[in-house]
């Protein structure tokens, strides 16, 4: 790998393992105390609740130094992508002191136009030394709204494209004035936008503190050290693995009974230090808005990747780069403009199962089975007896995980994501919703010499005299989890509303009686259920 | 005439009474090691010995007697506590099970969740519901409770927690089914919504689970302790300390035995509390730092700060979400590294890493000579000479170098340093590591450190105090006296208090409601009710008010204390400034245009306690001078130099030296670095100030 320019005077130096180990350290404490006072500050429900959005430090050229660590995979990777495609179109020369960018362009950055992505530009000594971006998952951009039921991108909501929030420090009224008059709630995305320019600008901060503390005129030959390390590591732990190709399929079906095939090649490629992952054989780009775009397969992939390899070394440009991504384009892992994208995380947070299973051969102590896949979000709209409407947050709720090699599944739980369920009790404050139960989904999980872990089973009405509607993306309803090694697999999903299977994606309309039930998958179990195990029952 | 005052604090380890005259000032200390099988013996060995060392006898003792305790925690981590019975709402049977659906850590797909204190089968459903207005749409049956209550009977339960959704809007449910359940079973029984009634029915129900689980555990000690006091002729009731720092009756405290789950430490939280008020410091960070753990917590307004939640029987020791949540309010304590026996290693990134691994307190540091090969914390600082292998706790455990150094050197072979350089590394890793979590931390409250001064104990504290304030931009270090007795005397100092939570949402520019006053006036009458079980009449209780308030669409709120009065003390106009005042500090801007809205109210209940004023035993006479000199290194970066070292107890109150100095004690070492100057205070504290940026 090419090293940066060598700046002047001291950022020549070169780094050992103490001094590396403080700046390193330094500069992760950063923007991990940015993402947590984002978070803590955000209004968007879902980033203060699931932590979803993402923070990180990156180079004049656009690589990743150094990364908050928050609540989902998808948004952490995808900025990483998503930064360079920005830089593409708006050099790193043409921009001066005060400027931030903003973007949602779905396809270039975190793959849904609710996603934005603010960057602020750090300069020192009148030269530009590093950005702070940041990605967080708004709580409305105009269009469709959440759920996969929009026809095409520009249904789905406001497009922002790559441009100036603020020039050289005064506000692009003309920026504010387009986004907030496109938006449902221009309070709470103003909110969010003044956020992440906040903690941009206290990162900056800290940035020059630290500069100053060690003598440094920029940052480029720490990034180079930070990076080449962690590149050299991550191939290194690559060319422990034996050569070869190992492939697997897992396949996924929504409510409307399309069904989406997942399909994985890993190459190891250990004289390069290098993991190939190919998803061709995969489906075709689906007409509802579940198609993924490239940063996020590739997020994904990354993270399954990295969580089974080499989880403790830090998210930057050197540990990704090693991993590279075949997918075809115009498929359901490489949606192009435009095809809708805003449940992406149906299939984006499906990709581990097929992932995990064409691993297993090559580290079989993290071999996991297939669970539940995404979780299932839910929103609901009405309105009260005087005629004002309600709207609930998105809520979600998660399934069964799979058996592990030495370990039962773990019970309702996340995963791939972290994202945590909004409380019942707090679903049912914010709107006249009643839950009738909330409860594990008992056998659901896989038999297996570890068993799967078991989905849930949730009914909730809504008190109204009114109609109302439900916004519902949920998966795995006829192609249950897989077992692996010799597991069953666990009990397929079921959506109804009275009793009866809903079969479409779009949203519902529902009346005063409609009870609506949720029965989430059960994870696959791993290894023959004839062997024994050593662990008890998923708790 | 002598007013003898004595507290008493069961540890992990050992078990510690003091004893004050309140009067004169005079203190006396007693140690005796815990009795894990039976804790009241060694409560009633630390009692005689003190009595005994300070010739008074048990009648003599007629002020309530404090106590504080890990009890209540060690019984719920160790899965010794009472075998407890729930009741729940149908339908929700599974809630402690299914948590949050949270993954607390990504990357690892090992995880693992503790199982809950009460196991599934004790677990039992009711047909009854209240709305989320708090609108009772099913009533509990007796025949169902009757059923209910044969089946737990069958389980053989010694108490039972109830806890149904939406309970923290109205409890009339609750309290039905937990006297008729109370009534049957002749067995404790604890409801959510007098535990906790806050709104999120997993933290809540689990609260309540730890909560019916810990009852029998208190109860049975607390009446044994009371039984063996009221014989041996005690005239004091027993107070206990809650979590918050506050203390009660011991009859409150077996009734919701939960609020004592930080009870040990809250106690070493008031001793930073006390010292705060007598150093006239207003924002103060207690830095311990000890053999196995780094602990800071933050006194703000001379108060430490709290936290209205709290996890306990984390499965991973540093991995918030891997314990049980529990809605009590808690000094906020955090760890913030693993203390001196924190073991450096090089990552496979070619890194110096230090922590989270220790080496315990065995084999202990490699320099300990009891069969550590890895290099750790303390091995470190004796390299760089700021700890002497001689005088190592007061002599009594000399520290072998050679062992320090052959740990240390396949570390400096691989990063290619020598030895002295590694162990400056080290050094300088751990103190930026406690700096970054203290920081992390400060974050996560809303609270820039910038400024605050460190109050520095524990064996390892006073070390690493100076550099650990630099890397948080402070420029002032306490040393004080006696550490370990000073957080005893945090349990004689502090006031009666309980603080109480309630959720109700109201907007804030429309606070004032009917609901909103009878809320108000049930938690005033419960503080009365709690204050007075401790002795404290009605007319001394003095009322604290605050709320939890967000924007509307927030799901976080911040808290803002009020003020004081036995009515709401401020106007809307004046609440709005004040939240915002608030908002602007922590997160710098306050939004216009979204209104605010209330979510939980606060009152916290307390009768001042009356003033007693310890002598800590005034510093020597005469001159300082030093008793040895050694080389010491500052930094990688800097040369090692011959530094002065005193002996504390030596040192006359005035006296005043440069850094770099040293001054040892028998319980650890204080290090001045270059740059800061350090002056003796009367009562035999060290006060350390940053002269430069050196």
């Amino acid at each position: 790998m090419s090293s940066a320019t060598p700046g002047a005077g001291a950022a020549a130096r070169r780094f050992d393992g103490v001094d590396l180990q403080v700046l390193w350290q330094s500069i992760i404490s950063t923007v991990n105390e940015q993402a947590t006072a984002l978070q803590r500050s955000a209004f968007s429900p879902i980033v203060r609740e699931a932590g979803d959005l993402a923070n990180g430090l990156f180079d004049p050229r656009g690589r990743m130094v150094a990364q908050a660590v928050t609540g989902t995979p998808g948004h952490i990777n995808s900025l990483a992508m998503g930064v360079m495609a920005v830089l593409a179109e708006h050099p790193a020369e043409t921009l001066s002191p005060g400027d931030v960018l903003i973007t949602n362009d779905p396809y270039k950055t975190c793959g849904q136009l609710l996603d934005v992505t603010v960057m602020t530009p750090v300069f020192r000594g009148g030269r530009l030394i590093a950005f702070f971006c940041s990605t967080i998952h708004h709580s409305d951009v105009g269009g469709y709204g959440i759920g996969a039921g929009g026809r095409d991108v520009f249904e789905e909501g406001l497009w922002i494209p790559i441009c100036k929030l603020m020039v050289a420090g005064e506000r692009n009224s003309d920026v504010w004035n387009f986004i907030l008059s496109n938006v449902r709630t221009p309070d709470h995305v103003a909110g969010d936008l003044h956020a992440q320019m906040a903690s941009a600008a206290v990162g900056a901060e800290r940035l020059q503190a630290l500069c100053d503390a060690w003598g440094l005129d920029d940052i480029d030959a720490l990034a180079d050290e930070i990076i080449e390390r962690s590149e050299e590591a991550t191939r290194a732990s690559i060319r422990t693995l034996p050569a070869g190709t190992h492939e697997a399929e897992a396949l996924l079906d929504l409510a409307d009974g399309s069904m989406v095939t997942i399909h994985c090649e890993v190459t190891v490629d250990p004289e390069q230090g290098e993991i190939l992952v190919s998803y061709e054989g995969s489906s075709a780009a689906s007409r509802w808005g579940i198609n993924v775009v490239r940063n996020y397969t590739h997020a994904y992939t990354t993270f399954t990747v990295r969580s089974m390899l080499n989880p403790e070394i830090p998210n930057n440009h050197g540990s990704l780069a090693p991993i590279r991504l075949a997918a075809p384009e115009g498929s359901i892992v490489n949606a192009t403009s435009p095809q809708p994208c805003t449940a992406r995380h149906v299939v984006g947070m499906f990709l581990p199962n097929a992932l995990l299973k064409a691993l297993a051969p090559l580290k079989p102590s993290q071999a996991m089975a297939e669970g539940s896949g995404a979780v299932w979000t839910m929103q609901v709209s009405g309105s009260h007896p005087d005629g004002s409407p309600f709207i609930t947050a998105m809520f979600t709720y998660a399934g069964g995980v799979g058996g592990r090699a030495t370990k039962p599944g773990l019970s309702a739980c996340s995963y791939p994501t972290g994202v945590a369920a909004v409380p019942v009790e707090v679903v049912e404050a914010s709107a006249p919703i009643r839950f009738l139960r909330k409860e594990l989904r008992v056998g659901s999980g896989g038999a297996g010499r570890q068993p799967g872990g078991d989905g849930q089973t949730i009914e909730f009405l809504v008190d109204t005299e009114r109609e109302w509607q439900l916004n519902a993306v949920t998966s795995r309803l006829t192609a249950a989890p897989q077992g692996l090694d010799g597991g069953e697999p666990g009990a397929a999903g079921s959506f109804c509303v009275n009793g009866e299977p809903v079969i479409t994606q779009a949203r519902l309309s529902l009346g005063p009686d409609d009870v609506v039930r949720l029965d989430l998958p059960g994870g696959g179990g791993y290894g023959s259920p004839a062997e024994p195990g050593n662990g008890d029952s998923a708790s | 005439m002598a007013d003898w005052r004595l507290a008493v604090d069961i540890g992990g380890t050992f078990t510690d009474t003091v004893l004050l005259d309140a009067d004169s000032g005079r203190v006396v200390v007693g140690k005796e090691l815990t009795t894990p099988a039976n804790p009241l013996e060694g409560v009633q060995a630390a009692i005689a010995s003190v009595l005994a060392m300070a010739g008074v006898g048990a009648d003599e003792v007629t002020a309530p007697i404090v106590h504080a305790t890990t009890l209540v925690t060690n019984a719920l981590v160790q899965r010794r506590a009472g075998r407890a019975g729930l009741v729940v709402t149908q339908g929700f049977a599974d809630t402690l099970l299914i948590r949050d659906e949270h993954r607390y850590d990504m990357y690892d797909l090992q995880i693992e969740f503790p199982d809950p204190p009460i196991p599934r089968q004790r677990i039992l459903e009711l047909d009854e519901r209240v709305n989320a207005r708090g609108e009772v749409l099913t009533a509990p049956d007796a025949a169902d409770l009757d059923r209910l209550a044969a089946e737990l009977a069958g389980t053989g339960v010694e108490a039972v927690g109830v806890c149904f959704v939406n309970s923290y809007m109205n409890g009339a449910n609750e309290r039905a089914a937990g006297e008729h359940l109370a009534q049957a079973l002749g067995v404790p029984v604890c409801l959510s919504s007098e535990v906790a009634p806050q709104i999120r029915e997993y933290p809540r129900m689990m609260t309540t689970a730890c909560n019916a689980a810990a009852m029998p555990v208190l109860g049975g000690y607390l009446d044994d302790l009371e039984r063996w006091l009221a014989e041996e002729g005690f005239g004091g009731s027993v107070l206990m300390m809650l979590s918050n720092g506050g203390v009660v009756a011991a009859t409150e405290a077996a009734r919701v035995p939960i609020r004592l789950v930080e009870s040990g430490p809250a106690a070493g939280a008031l001793a930073g509390t006390w010292y705060s008020q007598r150093l006239g410091e207003d924002r103060l960070l207690c830095f311990d730092m000890g053999g196995t753990t780094a602990k800071a917590c933050l006194i703000e307004d001379f108060e430490p700060a709290l936290t209205s939640s709290f996890e306990i029987a984390r499965v991973y020791r540093f991995k918030k979400g891997s314990g049980y949540p529990v809605l009590v309010p808690s000094v906020d304590l955090v760890e913030i590294g693993a203390g001196g026996g924190s073991l450096a290693r090089v990552d496979n990134l070619g890194l110096l890493r230090v922590g989270p691994v220790s080496a315990g307190a065995d084999p202990g540091p490699a320099s300990y000579g009891r069969g550590g090969t890895e290099p750790a914390v303390t091995d470190a600082d004796l390299l760089v000479g700021y700890l002497s292998a001689e005088d190592f706790l007061g002599g009594e455990m000399p520290l072998e170098v050679g062992a320090a150094r052959t740990a240390a050197g396949p570390l400096a072979e691989r990063l290619e340093l020598d030895i002295e350089s590694l162990a400056s590394g080290i050094v300088e890793v751990v103190d930026q590591n406690m700096a970054a979590s203290a920081r992390m931390h400060a974050v996560e409250r809303g609270v820039d450190l910038r400024g605050v001064t460190l109050l520095a104990f524990g064996g390892a504290g006073p070390v690493h105090a100076c550099r650990v304030a630099e890397l948080v931009e402070s420029s002032r270090v306490v040393f004080p006296v006696h550490a370990s007795v000073l957080s005893a005397f945090g349990t004689l100092v502090t006031p009666v208090r309980i603080d109480l939570a309630r959720s109700l949402l109201r907007p804030l520019a429309d606070l004032r409601s009917d609901d909103a006053e009878a809320l108000l006036e049930s938690m005033r009458s419960e503080g009365r009710r709690v204050l007075a079980g401790a002795g404290v009449p009605a007319a001394e209780v003095r009322f604290r008010y605050g709320i939890d308030v967000r924007y509307r669409g927030q799901g976080n709120e911040i808290t803002v204390w009020l003020g004081e009065g036995t009515d709401w003390p401020t106007g809307d106009a004046e609440t709005l400034a004040a939240f915002e005042a608030e908002y602007k500090r922590v997160y710098g801007l306050t939004i216009d245009d979204v209104p605010a809205e209330v979510v939980t109210w606060r009152l916290s209940a307390w009768a001042p306690v009356t003033g007693v004023a310890p002598d800590l035993g005034a510093p020597a006479g005469g001159e300082a001078a030093p008793i040895a000199h050694r080389t010491v290194r500052f930094g990688r970066d800097r040369e090692p130099g011959e530094v002065a070292i005193y002996e504390r107890a030596g040192l006359p109150a005035g006296t005043r030296l440069e850094g770099p100095v040293i001054i040892s004690e028998a319980e650890t070492t204080v290090v001045i670095r270059p740059g800061w100057a350090v002056e003796v205070n009367a009562d035999g504290s060290l006060l350390a100030q940053r002269e430069e940026a050196a």
